[in-house]
């Protein structure tokens, strides 16, 4: 067990140094001088330029060697400070994205968790049913086709459009402050709920047919058979095709963390709904290098927090992996 | 029982509070456009501070119309040049900062000497600034050596006039560092509250202008950030948005469905803003020749460019660029024999007659030398309009034999490009916004400040003519509408036409739609009652105004 | 007679030509292939061409509809699509490619130091957010063409094609009949050609649907958020496009849906030869 946690750790571990280093040399190395683009923007009296680029060079460092950059970013990484945007200076990175994660934990949790539980139970009992099965799996198929994007846009047109029902962006509207009252929670719902509803939805139509499979082969393998000569009801047999079935289901829920993250990123352009997402491609137009490494960053955090989270679940419900990693086995 | 009284509660609760919510909806005015960001800094000094920042708190002793081309004193009484070389300021009396302190001749002087003593961004005045003296209270004395008039023209309706009871404080180095979170200015608004997706600016109701221009009707301004035309369109049709500064593609087809406002009822329904310009790479070969720029200039019709992208909502541009108030230095007699217009065999003869013809029959003109050319057209990545836009162009000079291509780097890698002059041909109108004076247009197509890694002022295509930059100086340095600025000005006039370093296109407009759910009397051609518009660094081209005509509806 | 011994030497063969699944897909998926091949020769417009007057809906003339401008959106669907496929295709290949190489490899020499090192770059590719890791690879490449898209789609894709491929091998090598082989001395090279290879090949040809399925999805994806190809027409710049200009809002919903539900369905038709093949290559889902 000790073993088996420690292995991942290290994995992580080395992951987010990979990803660290990687998310400093490449805006660093690539084209494009974030500095003249931020003051490209502005048109000043002659010779203004200047004054404000030397200024802004020193605030930002980027006249240090490479090495003493490389090793300030860690420095500076541990004392929680990723740097200052450059478009929204002089405000620090890590605040701008403490006001960001918020929206994608609120839509990214809830709808990781809820279309699991509900794709996985849809997909059993589609499974075991022939009639339900010839019109359930071409929807779940569907589902889990559509791009992200693509999906939220359908969504956004039938119920924000044609229907009128959901606003079709922002968190919550223009009027509104944020504060525990009704008007701000049912509105805040309500800008919340298509952004949920699309990432649900499509991830909804993967796990059903996970399960789906999942469960036809159990139905089909040799226990089971020999469980049915035995004289079991079809409803254990089924059970236990269940719970078999739910560990495949659990690695898949790690495995496929990342592609879920990037379609919250999709959804959240499509719904201007203010997550990390939604900010790191604001800041890509931008160029502001110091908030994209930073939403990268908390996007990867998130993603190995995540997986962490499901590995310590994996732990738990499979015995197997305790005792071969113990080396009692 | 007790659960139906708590339900009860929870309904009367939300009926309440939906209530209360929806009141204040009718003193709330919901602009997008004009904010790109999360507001950060409320300092006047730091040039990417939050819009409204001048404006809506920080207030300039003019403020200029464009719609007029008149400077209207704002905090200043009345000004003029009352020698060749000193301006005279006379302010208001009874202005007072919103922590009512009187706003009087000092904080003016101290607001310019600020510039003198510190690398600030306006610091550059000090270049021909003499002295700036308080003669009384409410006079103030700019004494210049060899004015700038034109620079001048500008700089009266650019510059926040600061309290110097709290600014006396800061430290030098500090000045621009600063956010000044809590902005105490003269004007109309006060900061609320800044959040990742809006800003909200509320009322001062002691604001000083009440009694001399009217009191602005919404008791709140909430500006929102919104990155995306299509959802700024979405706002506009739930009545969630008041007035939107986007380009918003499709309005003239919804205009009347959704009851949208629009300056004009029809074409180009826009004010013009800006000139969109085909800036030529003058340090590459064949763009040095005048000949051949001249003749790419004949070669498009920027008809089609106005009917398919914009639907109508720009106007094809002068060929001199000059528009709105600009336009009193328009040199009629220049513009008709040196002008352009589209017409594709004017512009094939030309490249035949200067050499330009097909030497290896490919299909494409190639330099005199038979040396083949080929050209790349950028505009940045996802400027959807500028990229439909140069699509138009290439097939319009590839019409006429010219082996041209639209290329879309990304906005970072377009601007150092152009930049850095790496590139053949390029649409932009970063410096072209209008004005009080066409230096700032003039001085931006064809800057002087050429020699460098980085050209950041314009004259993108480093088209280098001493003559003309001279010109441009000497215009500077003439007084506004003198006999002598406006023949230096055809001049101008006349060699940008005839050299044609740019080639100007079409007007990018004012972009302004406006719904009447919550306001009415918005600003149009008929009823011009203000300046739609909420961009940055041009409320005082009235969008005051604006906001002390509107009506609640309710 | 002839034919009867055909069938009986390719059973699989057999049930796949046979199975309702496989036959659905593979009739969608060549019907939109046509439509990528053939569809360009329907249509007598350019993709940039503006066709006609904006703002139509579908009808004889403009089977798809017009855009804002007047483009023809059927023209831009069908070559759009072209390049869509194009990018599944090289980047389902490299991925695939890659995560065969790596997951055999590694499932070779499971529990020595190559399988150690494969499996630890393996387990980091793919905990990270793979669209995230590709925004920003595009975000600072300048000029991007279909070769440079499908190589940095595939960088992210074939990390799970590894760990399959690892763990199917894995099985494969302790199966009995491996042993068999081995035990009569068959030489090492037969044994990964005639046992191993052999049953690996359905596998492979599944995980190759899927990492196409994958590749495409997102590489449509960052063409939607403008990071594709920077030059040509794809099915995501084509959406992409219809948001940027209100499509929906204007009510031009042929512009945004058509496309998608072409993609949709190109990509439900692969899913369905891939469980269809499940059954054809598991004999035991066959009797559901």
């Amino acid at each position: 067990m000790g073993r088996y946690l420690t292995r991942k750790i290290v994995i992580y571990l080395i992951t987010f140094f990979f990803a660290v280093t990687l998310n400093w040399a490449v805006p660093r190395f690539a084209p494009g001088d974030p500095i003249s683009m931020l003051l490209s923007r502005f048109s000043f009296l002659e010779g203004g330029r200047e004054i404000l680029e030397s200024f802004f060079v020193k605030t930002f460092g980027l006249d240090q060697p490479l090495l003493q950059q490389y090793f300030g970013f860690w420095r500076s990484l541990f004392a929680g400070d990723l740097g200052i945007s450059i478009s929204q200076y002089p405000k620090p990175v890590m605040n701008i994205i403490r006001e960001a994660i918020i929206y994608d934990i609120i839509i990214l949790v809830p709808a990781i968790i809820l279309s699991w539980i509900i794709g996985n139970k849809l997909g059993a009992s589609s499974g075991v049913n022939k009639k339900a099965d010839n019109f359930l799996m071409p929807v779940f198929y569907f589902l889990t086709s559509s791009p992200y994007f693509w999906f939220a846009l359908l969504v956004s047109y039938l119920l924000g459009i044609v229907l009128g029902i959901f606003p079709t962006s922002h968190a919550y509207s223009a009027t509104m402050r944020p504060g525990w009252n009704w008007a701000f929670i049912l509105d805040f719902f309500m800008h919340w709920f298509m952004p949920f509803l699309s990432l649900f939805l499509v991830q909804l139509g993967g796990w059903a047919i996970g399960m789906r499979n999942m469960i036809i082969y159990e139905t089909n393998t040799n226990y089971a058979k020999y469980m049915e000569s035995l004289g079991a009801s079809e409803r254990l047999i089924r059970r236990y095709g269940f719970r078999n079935g739910l560990l495949p289901q659990v690695t898949g829920l790690a495995i496929s963390l990342g592609t879920i993250v990037s379609g919250a990123v999709l959804t959240q352009m499509v719904f201007s709904y203010p997550g990390l997402g939604y900010l790191m491609v604001q800041a890509i137009k931008q160029n502001d290098y110091f908030l994209i490494q930073g939403c990268f960053l908390f996007l990867i955090i998130m993603v190995l927090v995540a997986n962490f989270t499901v590995d310590i679940i994996y732990m738990i419900i499979d015995p197997r992996v305790r005792h071969s990693y113990a080396g009692e086995v | 029982m007790k659960a139906r009284w708590i339900v009860l509660a929870v309904v009367l609760l939300f009926v309440l509070s939906c209530a209360a919510w929806a009141a204040e909806r009718y003193e709330t005015l919901i602009v997008g456009g004009g904010t790109w960001a999360q507001a950060t800094s409320w300092n006047p000094l730091y040039a990417n501070n939050a819009n409204g920042t001048l404006g809506l708190v920080y207030e300039t002793l003019f403020a200029y119309s464009p719609l007029t081309n008149e400077h209207k004193p704002w905090l200043a009484e009345s000004g003029g040049w009352i020698s060749d070389n000193v301006f005279e300021v006379k302010l208001r009396r009874n202005i007072y900062f919103s922590d009512g302190h009187a706003l009087t001749a000092e904080d003016v002087v101290f607001t310019y000497e600020l510039a003198r003593d510190n690398n600030l961004t306006y610091t550059p005045i000090w270049r021909t600034l003499r002295e700036v003296k308080a003669v009384d209270d409410y006079t103030v004395q700019f004494v210049f050596e060899n004015p700038n008039y034109q620079e001048w023209q500008i700089e009266m309706y650019s510059r926040a006039i600061l309290p110097k009871h709290i600014w006396k404080d800061v430290p030098g180095e500090d000045l621009m560092v600063i956010t000044n979170d809590d902005p105490i200015g003269s004007g109309p608004y006060k900061k609320l509250l800044a959040g990742p997706d809006r800003n909200v600016w509320v009322r001062d109701d002691n604001w000083w202008g009440n009694a001399v221009f009217g009191q602005p009707k919404p008791k709140e301004i909430v500006d929102m950030i919104i990155y995306e035309n299509n959802v700024a369109l979405g706002m506009l049709m739930q009545r969630t948005l008041d007035l939107s500064n986007y380009f918003i593609p499709g309005v003239p087809a919804i205009k009347d469905l959704y009851g949208l406002t629009t300056w004009y009822d029809g074409p180009p329904y826009m004010i013009s803003a800006n000139v969109a310009l085909l800036f030529l790479n003058a340090q590459r070969k064949p763009m040095d020749d005048a000949k051949f720029r001249r003749a790419l200039a004949f070669a498009v019709n920027p008809e089609i460019i106005v009917e398919r992208v914009f639907e109508h909502m720009v106007p094809v541009a002068d060929p001199t660029g000059l528009f709105g108030g600009w336009t009193a230095y328009r040199d009629a007699k220049v513009a008709e024999e040196c002008g352009f217009w589209y017409d594709p065999e004017i512009a094939k003869q030309m490249l035949d007659e200067a050499g330009y013809v097909d030497a290896d029959g490919d299909g494409w003109r190639d330099m005199p030398d038979g040396s083949p050319m080929s050209f790349e057209i950028i505009v940045p990545s996802g400027w959807t309009d500028w990229m439909e836009s140069i699509r138009i162009i290439s097939e319009a000079f590839r019409a006429i034999g010219i082996n041209a291509n639209p290329a879309f780097p990304d906005a970072g890698v377009y601007n150092d490009r152009i930049q850095t002059g790496d590139f053949d041909m390029c649409i932009n109108n970063y410096g072209s916004g209008i004005s009080g004076s066409p230096y700032s247009y003039w001085n931006w197509v064809a800057n002087h400040n050429i020699n460098r890694t980085h050209v950041t002022e314009g004259n993108f295509g480093r088209y280098d003519n001493q003559e003309l930059f001279d010109l441009i100086f000497k215009f500077n340095q003439l007084p506004p509408m003198s006999e002598e600025s406006l023949a230096v000005a055809s001049e101008i006039q006349k060699i940008l036409l005839l050299e044609m370093p740019s080639i100007p296109f079409w007007l990018n407009g004012l972009w302004a739609q406006s719904t009447s759910q919550y306001w009415t009397n918005w600003p149009t051609e008929n009823n011009p009652v203000g300046y739609p518009c909420t961009w940055a660094n041009q409320w005082q081209f009235g969008g005051i105004e604006m906001l002390i005509n509107l009506q609640p509806v309710q | 007679m002839a034919a009867k011994g055909f069938w009986k030497r390719h059973e699989n063969l057999y049930f796949a030509v046979t199975n309702k699944k496989v036959i659905f897909g593979v009739v969608v998926f060549l019907a939109i292939v046509a439509l990528a091949i053939f569809g360009p020769l329907f249509t007598p417009y350019g993709y940039e061409e503006f066709a006609g007057p904006g703002y139509r809906p579908p009808s004889k003339e403009h089977w798809f509809g017009t855009t804002i401008m007047g483009r023809d959106v059927f023209t831009q669907v069908v070559y759009g699509l072209r390049s869509t496929l194009l990018v599944g295709f090289l980047a389902g290949t490299i991925a695939s490619a890659v995560g065969l190489v790596v997951g055999f490899v590694s499932g070779f020499f499971s529990g020595r130091a190559p399988d150690e090192g494969l499996m630890m770059l393996t387990n980091m590719f793919m905990v990270l957010p793979s669209l995230a890791l590709l925004i920003i690879l595009s975000a600072y490449l300048p000029y991007r063409g279909i070769v440079t898209q499908s190589l940095i789609v595939a960088a992210t894709a074939w990390p799970w094609t590894a760990r399959a491929v690892r763990s199917q091998t894995l099985s494969l090598k302790s199966q009995e009949f491996v042993n068999l082989s081995r035990i009569s001395a068959a030489p090492v090279f037969r044994i990964i050609r005639e046992d191993i290879a052999a049953n690996m090949f359905s596998y492979v040809f599944m995980v190759y649907i899927l990492q196409f399925n994958g590749t495409i999805l997102s590489s449509v994806g960052l063409e939607f958020l403008g990071l594709g190809p920077t030059r040509g027409i794809s099915l995501g710049l084509v959406m992409q496009n219809a948001v940027n200009w209100n499509a929906l809002h204007l009510g031009m919903w042929w512009w945004t849906i058509i496309p998608g539900l072409i993609l949709t369905l190109l990509i439900v038709s692969l899913y369905f030869i891939n469980t269809g093949l499940d059954e054809v290559f598991n004999p035991r889902l066959r009797e559901l």
